[in-house]
């Protein structure tokens, strides 16, 4: 009887809801058709905002995610030592090191051969440690597995990583014509791999597998040396950066004259995302800009509806409706817009992604599968929808202060009647221009609207102004941002030829400058391992911005380290702390703080004076800024026929930067493009919400500014003028602002790869340019978003038909 | 002779309503003189309002011209029609229809500066016309929701005449006043209309229609008939039973 009881009430309860719901489905629907021209502009809104918060979702949940998929599928190693040695006892030590410490779990010891080598890459050139693997062999292996991703039908050749894949040149079949050293080969293209690890440019080396035949000749040449190439797993892969540092430290004081390079799973699964990291970021910024813009075009939307249909609502009180019911009235109308668009919003970002991501994959080089990822698509809906209902909620809660009766006779009263602005007896402004400053101060809301689109624009302008500055037109102060120091060549000699070299740079008139930079790993004994910058005279470094406080290291007991780093292990300037190199430990006093992003943050600079208190530069790399037109290519190859042997090998740096730096380049000319854009449709149809607000709520006023003479022109630039003072103002305040703080703010998106100040060259001529040419969009928009007064003749806008 | 302002030939006007062709004014052929109080008289649905709009330039017609003058304006662009009613017409509405965020002097100014630009002149007639209306300088700071409804549209009458138009056109100025404020409007512009203002008005009113000189009578889109008051006084009882008569006869 209970149960029946139950049930039959909870069936009441069921129709009698359902049928409320059907009357605020209605009373919904009525209000959606009687603006439907705002609610279509909302529901693009919402779109763009659904779109832009599901992709940012996307890219920071799960894109990032795909690195330890293939980590895991790989069965990569969560530290990677590549050891330039092919001695049994070294084999031996790396082995008994490796079982020692309880934080391994499995490793693997392969035979390879490793050299510095370049080849063309995007118009440009890559130059970084190679490691060459027999393919054959490489199949084999258990751990860092190397999975070849494409393959021709050629039998002898190469695999390159696929990132390179991205150049129209390196393609199956093509040949490639590969730098080991100072000699070069030219190999056939076979096919494209893999690796997590070791398969990018940014892992500090990278995997090449060679077909037996190849592998068999590149040994015979002696070009590259016998090495081995250490992959280890750990049993947790917290902690994989101070594993890595112990590894190495241990190594360099068992063997020191060994070369190891070497890299970590922390440090890897960050410097293959940089660009996903820096798309995300700016992805989030405007999805987060554009939802707050949505927000106050909402709330004002529901102000004005309250404002136009006060009668409406005082009739809906009288016919016995309560307050909660017409508020849940407004609620589902809202929610049910936004929900419904916010899915369609979130579902057409997936048809962008798959462009994201191959932009992303030029950088990251490991392939992502694009596919539904449901966590993302809610958060996305559910956090547009649920904002926008609390919005709807907070803007409609004036509904229950109004009295049915009142309302009924009186309506509408919109006018503040403190204040006659601009009185036209005493003004000396032109007419049309006192009437549009008198309908901008009747608009407050209309003013904050405007205050706030143009507050986030100008933000955004400025922030593509300092991408476009110093990435696009001019690449130099991003690159320096990221590798601290470039020239125009690199040359790494022999130590014993030195007096030999300087002489030949001497002799040579297409020289300007040349100075000794190395770079080398150090052991901070509490801490990481760092990469080392070592110059004989930091004072010839083409980029002095490196150290961004203190000073450079000038005696050979101070280190300048990079300022995240130190700002991790709180250390501070005049702090002593010991470092190992070489297997000898030295002291050093901390005289300033560095930022290159190079390594994440993990980096140093030493006096060469300095480094050698701990141990001995075998090989010495110089950095060269030569004459201007000179051929750098040329020159490098010149210097290596009068070195001869004493010569390592060469970098041609322009040509590097070019390659390496084209990637980001063209992914911020994209964005920028992109979020450019995106503005002006926001523009458009925030403004587009704005004119039709006021063309609705002016209407009879139009008519009768057209009884008394006014033509369509003079009321079209009214409309529009009246606009103009909150654009202009916020435009002016926003880019001030946005100029002054974007730096700061540039170096908080970009903290997580070792960038703490950002010192960017803000252009204020961009951005005044910029700054007028969106006062002048908007106004040129609302000019055009108002010719609908044209359609009306003054009799049917006055009696609003 | 009287000379003619307005004249109008075969003025047709129709308003598609559900499909079907609505034919609001047939063939109207008319003359506005200088100086003449016209009123324009019939039954709800007659055309009245559509006639009065055509005439000033508010609506174009369908067919058929108007010329004002010697000029034809019926085939003006609305921009063009928008510059001839700042130019030759005043309007007096029901509903009065005064701009609300404006004081009433601004009401009165944003209509004056658009055709003068001599401000000191304007705002000298501006309150010359405020004081032949009685509106004190203290109402004329006001917001339109702030006075009265006579008082509104006596501000209307002024702004209609600001720019000394040559036709004043009324629609209906007194049907949203109660009787009392009803009849200072209706004094207001008989006592302009004295001065050689010429006036146009709407009207289903009889005791409004009895301030014209000339009382045209609308049926069905056409002119039924046409009763000339011109030679009676104002308040004579002979003005009142000619009007009566007439209005029986056109089956008023």
């Amino acid at each position: 009887m209970e149960m029946r009881n139950a049930i039959e009430s909870s069936l009441l309860f069921l129709r009698k809801w359902g049928g409320n719901m059907e009357k605020y489905f209605l009373i919904a629907y009525s209000n959606i058709r009687k603006v439907k021209w705002q609610t279509i502009a909302t529901v693009v809104l919402v779109f763009f905002a659904a779109l832009m918060l599901n992709l940012w979702l996307m890219l920071s949940m799960d894109y990032k995610r795909n690195f330890d998929r293939y980590h895991d599928k790989l069965n990569a190693g969560h530290i990677t030592l590549s050891i330039r040695s092919s001695s049994p006892d070294v084999k031996q030590f790396v082995s008994e090191t490796l079982e020692k410490d309880s934080r391994t779990a499995e490793y693997g010891i392969k035979d390879a051969m490793a050299a510095s080598g370049s080849f063309d890459y995007n118009g440009g050139n890559i130059s970084t440690e190679l490691i060459f693997f027999n393919k054959e062999e490489a199949k084999k292996h258990k751990i860092e597995k190397i999975e070849i991703l494409e393959e021709g039908s050629q039998k002898s050749g190469i695999y390159l990583p696929v990132i390179y894949s991205t150049d129209k040149n390196i393609k199956i079949g093509k040949t490639i014509n590969l730098k080991i050293g100072n000699k070069t080969i030219d190999y056939t293209i076979c096919g494209f791999t893999n690796s997590v690890m070791a398969g990018s440019h940014n892992c500090g080396f990278f995997a090449i597998l060679l077909t037996e035949d190849k592998y068999k000749e590149l040994e015979e040449k002696g070009y590259a040396e016998k090495s081995y190439f250490v992959p280890a797993r750990m049993k947790d892969k917290f902690g994989s950066e101070e594993f890595e540092a112990d590894m190495k430290d241990q190594l360099s004081k068992a063997f020191p004259k060994i070369y190891a390079a070497s890299n970590s799973y922390a440090l890897i699964s960050s410097s293959r995302y940089i660009s996903q990291m820096i798309c995300s970021e700016i992805i989030s910024a405007m999805a987060f800009f554009i939802t707050i813009i949505v927000l106050v075009v909402i709330s004002s939307n529901v102000t004005n509806y309250i404002q136009e249909n006060m009668k409406n609502i005082g009739v809906l009180k009288a016919e016995g409706y309560i307050s909660r019911q017409i508020v849940f009235s407004l609620l589902v109308q809202f929610f049910g817009i936004t929900f419904i668009t916010a899915i369609a919003g979130a579902g057409f970002s997936y048809s962008l992604f798959p462009a994201i991501n191959t932009m992303m994959v030029s950088q990251t080089g490991i392939p992502y599968k694009t596919k539904f990822l449901p966590l993302p698509f809610i958060l996305a809906v559910a956090f547009i929808s649920g904002t926008v209902l609390v919005v709807v909620w907070f803007s409609s809660r004036r509904i229950k202060r109004i009295d049915p009766v009142v309302a009924i006779r009186q309506g509408i009263q919109t006018h503040n009647f403190k204040r006659n602005h601009i009185p036209l007896e005493t003004t000396n402004l032109p007419l049309h221009l006192a009437l549009a400053i008198k309908t901008t101060f009747a608009g407050i809301k209309q003013n904050i609207i405007i205050c706030i689109t143009m507050l986030v624009l100008s933000l955004i302008l400025v922030f593509s102004g300092l991408m476009a500055t110093n990435m696009i037109i001019d690449m130099e102060p991003f690159i320096n941002m990221i590798v601290g120091e470039t020239a125009d060549s690199s040359i790494n000699i022999k130590s014993s030829y030195r007096e030999k070299f300087m002489k030949i740079m001497e002799e040579n008139s297409n020289v300007q400058k040349v100075y000794l930079y190395n770079s080398l790993y150090v052991q901070h004994k509490e801490g990481s391992v760092l990469m080392a910058s070592i110059s004989d005279d930091f004072s010839k470094v083409n980029n002095q911005d490196v150290c961004i406080e203190g000073r450079f290291p000038k005696y050979d007991n101070e280190i300048a380290i990079g300022v995240k780093y130190a700002r991790e292990k709180e250390l501070k300037t005049g702090d002593v702390i010991i470092f190992a190199a070489d297997g000898k430990e030295a002291e050093y006093i901390i005289s300033g703080f560095t930022q290159i992003s190079n390594n994440l943050g993990k980096d140093c600079l030493l006096s060469s004076d300095g480094y050698r208190r701990m141990g001995v530069l075998q090989e010495e790399n110089y950095y060269i800024n030569l004459e201007e037109d000179t051929d750098i290519d040329k020159f490098n190859k010149d210097t290596s026929k009068k070195l001869g042997d004493g010569m390592v090998s060469s970098v041609n740096i322009s040509a590097v930067v070019q390659g390496t730096g084209k990637v980001y380049v063209t992914l911020i000319t994209i964005i920028v493009a992109g979020i450019i854009v995106l503005s002006l449709i926001v523009v458009i149809f925030v403004m587009y919400l704005l004119v039709r607000t006021m063309l609705n709520s002016k209407q009879k006023d139009y008519g009768i500014m057209k009884a008394m003479g006014y033509t369509t022109g003079q009321l079209m630039l009214q409309t529009a003028a009246s606009f103009m003072p909150a654009v202009i103002i916020s435009t002016i305040i926003g880019i001030a602002i946005s100029s002054i703080f974007i730096n700061p703010l540039v170096a908080l998106f970009l903290n997580g790869i070792g960038i703490v100040k950002c010192t960017f060259k803000v252009s204020l001529v961009f951005n005044i340019t910029a700054g007028a040419g969106l006062v002048l969009f908007t106004f040129l928009a609302a000019c055009l978003l108002s010719f609908k007064i044209r359609k009306n003749t003054p009799r049917a806008l006055m009696s609003g038909e | 002779m009287e000379k003619i302002l307005l004249k109008t030939d075969k003025l047709s006007k129709s308003f598609s309503s559900g499909g079907t062709l609505q034919h609001v004014l047939k063939n109207i052929d008319l003359e506005l003189y200088k100086g003449s109080f016209t009123v324009i008289m019939g039954a709800s649905g007659a055309g009245k309002s559509t006639l009065m709009y055509a005439l000033s330039g508010m609506d174009k017609p369908s067919l058929g011209t108007i010329t004002f003058g010697d000029k034809v304006i019926s085939g003006l662009t609305p921009d063009q029609l928008a510059i001839f009613r700042r130019r030759h017409c005043g309007f007096v509405f029901q509903q009065i229809y005064m701009l609300e965020s404006m004081s009433i002097m601004d009401n009165v100014l944003s209509a004056a500066f658009l055709v003068n630009k001599d401000k000191k002149a304007i705002i000298k007639r501006a309150k010359e016309l405020f004081q032949a209306v009685s509106i004190p300088e203290e109402t004329q700071k006001k917001f339109p929701a702030q006075i009265s409804g006579g008082e509104a549209q006596r501000a209307g009458i002024v702004r209609a005449l600001i720019n000394s138009p040559e036709i004043l056109f009324a629609d209906e100025p007194t049907g949203a006043l109660n009787s009392k404020t009803g009849l200072d409007v209706l004094d207001t512009l008989t006592k302009f209309n004295g001065q050689g203002q010429s006036v146009v008005m709407v009207t289903h009113d009889i005791r409004s229609a009895r301030r014209g000189d000339r009382i045209l009578y609308l049926k069905d889109g056409m002119i039924l008939g046409e009763c000339l008051l011109g030679k009676y006084k104002h308040g004579d009882e002979e003005r009142h039973r000619k009007l009566s008569a007439f209005l029986k006869e056109m089956g008023w």
